[in-house]
């Protein structure tokens, strides 16, 4: 049962490839020339073209608001707009400032992680033990399982 | 390939969804046993008082028969609270306030995510002492719930990410029941198996009622299940594309009964499968040696999932139960997940050994609940067979079991 569905499943993915010269301009409307390359990475079950764009816009755009996980996930959810980057030139923006945005997030919230992480107490003297969570936890009695 | 003309068997359809549900169940039973022996290493025996110890708070001193008693009380409470929730839904439900149930879903999902979720990092944290700053802390933490509450009820995720945010959820409450005093535990448990029982069996059980009136107005309850991916076979898969390139595969060998008519429907087929909506339905339709079964499975996955986003998006309470998704995968409630991790979490606390027991009790327990599901094609409850065997199973190796094992161990004869 695996042999063929790993069969069908690399079928699948070998079919967009011989059709690039062929018109192939929009792709879940000409059959004979292409075949349907779904925009998300969850393929047929996933979204249609025309609610990934909406679903990328809003992504990047809530990503503004201190949500750069959403940044990460419309780099994720939409991985084969990059794959197949003539196919959706709509989308293709959306993702790769998403892209752009996480890494760059990710870059800062990092370096300041590790700094504080590593830096420890001759960094920061005595704010060190005032911002570590543990310590908050305790002053805040958060951890008291209210 | 001779795999493609063997007939479908029940074992073929079967195998692949059970696998696909059993192994978030899995998932999330490891993970509360985890969380368990890690954090209840220093045994704490500060008893939380919440909903489910609101009759009896039980104390070390008392004798069992006391225990016994306030557990039962306990649970009482617990499943009375539980039934008049689950009414309260049902009247929700059809009274078509699902603006509501959405609201109270997403927050109830925060709330979980975000606060309990924030208190076991936290415990984790000062196990571990992790030197991590609270404003990096803060951040993740408010990024990883509104993730969640978009995953689990707003908006269109990839399915791995929703699907892990629910097996997140059940682990987090199932952590949280295993808090609750020992006696209480355990009876809880067999009185959430018997309410199964009946909630989803009884015609006047609520489950059942919210079930007929989901399907009267062929829409998907309003609560937290867990979707199985849904399994795409070869004769009738869903995608359009497959399906195409299969037929072309079989028109090749020419070894199949109707290969005559292969050609023609091969032609129409293309020319159908243009509207990506309509494809899988009517392609369906041409291939006329589908089961009825494989006629469920390979039901319009795609626009059915679009349409059906927003019902499928409304939830509120946990739901028990199993039943078939409108794609025709196997839907599990995320009570289930959450009570099956509970009787595990709570084994965890004893020993290994009937953590092992009670994991293969429980797993036999959803396999045989997973072929009634196949035979009667209905609802059912998922928790009381799961949950009978786990306690009895539970129950026979700490007190057979254990002794048995370690005096062999301790006498060097076996193990």
């Amino acid at each position: 049962m695996e042999a063929s569905q790993s069969q069908a499943s690399a079928n699948a993915a070998l079919n967009p490839h011989p059709n690039p010269n062929s018109n192939y301009t929009n792709n879940s409307n000409s059959i004979l020339s292409s075949t349907p390359v779904w925009p998300t990475i969850d393929g047929p079950l996933g979204l249609s073209e025309e609610e990934s764009l909406a679903y990328a816009r809003r992504f990047y755009k809530f990503g503004y608001a201190l949500l750069p996980f959403l940044w990460a996930i419309n780099y994720f959810y939409f991985w084969p707009v990059l794959r197949h980057s003539r196919s959706f030139p709509r989308l293709r923006p959306y993702v790769v400032s998403s892209a752009i945005g996480f890494s760059v997030f990710s870059v800062i919230l990092s370096s300041w992680a590790l700094t504080f992480a590593i830096g420890g107490e001759h960094l920061f003297g005595s704010t060190w033990d005032q911002l570590v969570m543990y310590n908050v936890a305790d002053r805040l009695g958060l951890t008291g399982w209210s | 390939m001779a795999q493609n003309q063997r007939p479908k068997s029940l074992l073929d359809s079967l195998g692949e969804e059970i696998i696909r549900i059993l192994t978030p169940v899995s998932i999330c039973m490891l993970l509360v046993v985890l969380l368990v022996s890690i954090l209840n290493s220093s045994s704490s025996l500060s008893v939380t008082s919440s909903i489910a110890t609101i009759a009896y708070s039980e104390t070390g001193s008392d004798s069992s028969w006391d225990k016994f008693i306030g557990a039962l009380l306990n649970s009482l409470v617990f499943v009375v609270v539980v039934t008049v929730a689950t009414f309260i839904l049902v009247l929700f439900f059809y009274l078509r306030c699902t603006k509501f149930l959405k609201i109270y879903m997403g927050f109830s999902s925060f709330v979980v995510l975000g606060f309990m979720g924030g208190e076991i990092a936290l415990f984790l944290i000062e196990e571990f002492s992790v030197p991590v700053d609270c404003i990096t802390f803060l951040v993740l933490l408010f990024n990883f719930a509104v993730i969640g509450v978009l995953a689990v009820f707003m908006s269109k995720m990839p399915i791995i990410v929703t699907q892990g945010y629910l097996v997140l959820i059940g682990m987090l409450v199932a952590y949280w029941f295993t808090l609750l005093p020992e006696w209480t535990t355990w009876v809880l448990l067999v009185a959430m198996a018997l309410y199964d029982l009946a909630a989803v069996l009884l015609p006047v059980g609520p489950l059942r009622l919210l079930v007929e009136l989901a399907m009267s107005r062929d829409e998907d309850i309003p609560a937290l299940v867990y979707e199985a991916r849904p399994v795409t076979h070869h004769d009738s898969a869903s995608r359009p594309v497959q399906r195409r390139i299969w037929r072309e595969r079989q028109n090749a060998r020419l070894d199949s009964e109707d290969s005559s008519s292969l050609n023609s429907d091969l032609n129409s087929t293309v020319s159908i499968v243009q509207s990506s909506h309509n494809g899988a339905r009517i392609a369906r339709v041409e291939e006329g040696q589908v089961s009825e079964r494989d006629a469920e499975l390979s039901a319009p996955l795609i626009d059915r999932r679009m349409d059906a986003q927003d019902g499928m998006s409304t939830e509120s309470l946990m739901l028990e139960g199993m039943g078939l998704g409108s794609s025709g995968a196997i839907k599990l409630g995320l009570g289930d997940f959450i009570f099956y991790s509970v009787l595990v979490g709570r084994a965890a606390m004893y020993d290994f050994m009937t953590v092992y027991a009670c994991y293969l009790a429980i797993v036999a327990g959803l396999g045989i609940t997973l072929v009634l599901l196949a035979l009667y094609q209905k609802a059912l409850p998922a928790l009381p067979v799961s949950i009978a065997l786990g306690v009895l199973f539970y129950f026979l190796t700490r007190f057979l079991l254990e002794v048995f094992i370690v005096q062999c161990s301790l006498n060097l004869l076996m193990f």
